[in-house]
């Protein structure tokens, strides 16, 4: 995975996260780990395509959800309804055409798919990617952002 | 050119909207932000062929549309819309702002663009730069 790709979607999640839900630590403990991680209990996967192709997820535990659909809608929801879906879904979409649009900036040309949100095996694949992960602590809980991304050049 | 709740302008005919987006957030806070402004008739589309039939019925006064959809996609939704009406006053509104995406859209028909996150004020500034912007 090319550095320009890794720091578009790194600064994308500190940036896009400070400015949706409120102040953020610093995205700053990267892991790389040889295949994708098992995803936590809410996790959105967005396919991207172009010279650089795979997946990118955001996971997050159950409660971390709850919190931040209630952020996101402005009132806390009983339960995870489709909206609060959606709205998690939709941060990940903003996290990760922020990054996309980076990276097209730059010179390449990749591209996004609408988000598809799901429980934890979601994030298994076919094809085994090398994962590359930030957690980020927000004031609502820990996001993951994972890039199982394969360059083509 | 528009006007907060609370203003004391005089009764005008209500701004009429149709927003466009597959997720049904995005429907919601677009939907909230419109609220904001006084006299908002919005309708909703969640794709791109929903949009048309949506605008034929209803020609809004202004479209507020996404770009990355299942299907019948948020650029060439925009390209179908404006061959049927030249003078529709779009306004983009999508995380992916890269500089050809936004040309893109703008040669689609688009009068402008708006990144994602979007607030209440781009949001405003936006539909004054629709009204204003030659079609």
């Amino acid at each position: 995975m090319r550095l320009e790709v890794v720091k578009a979607f790194r600064d994308s999640t500190g940036e896009m996260l400070q400015q949706i839900v409120g102040p953020v630590d610093d995205v700053a403990a990267m892991a790389m780990h040889p295949t994708p991680l098992a995803g936590r209990e809410v996790t959105t996967v967005i396919a991207v395509d172009g010279e650089a192709r795979g997946r990118v997820t955001l996971d997050m535990d159950s409660a971390t959800a709850m919190r931040l659909a209630g952020r996101l809608l402005d009132e806390p929801p009983a339960m995870m309804t489709p909206l609060a879906e959606s709205a998690i879904a939709e941060l990940a979409s903003m996290i990760i055409g922020h990054a996309i649009s980076t990276i097209n900036d730059q010179g390449r040309r990749v591209r996004m798919e609408p988000p598809v949100i799901g429980d934890g095996g979601l994030a298994c694949a076919e094809v085994c990617f090398e994962t590359l992960t930030f957690p980020v602590q927000t004031p609502f809980g820990e996001v993951r952002v994972n890039v199982m991304i394969h360059d083509l050049d | 050119m528009f006007e907060m709740t609370g203003g004391m302008a005089p009764p005008r005919a209500p701004l009429t909207c149709l927003i466009v987006d597959d997720s049904a957030f995005m429907r919601f806070h677009l939907k909230r932000l419109m609220d904001a402004f006084d006299n908002v008739v919005a309708r909703e589309a969640a794709n791109g062929n929903e949009a048309v039939t949506e605008y034929a019925r209803f020609k809004p006064d202004i479209v507020l549309m996404d770009i990355v959809m299942p299907g019948l996609g948020g650029i060439e939704t925009v390209k179908q819309i404006c061959e049927h009406d030249p003078a529709a006053r779009v306004i983009m509104i999508s995380s992916l702002s890269y500089h050809e995406k936004v040309e893109e859209a703008l040669a689609a028909g688009a009068r402008c663009f708006v990144a994602k996150p979007v607030t209440t004020e781009q949001l405003r500034q936006a539909i004054d730069r629709a009204f204003t912007a030659a079609a």
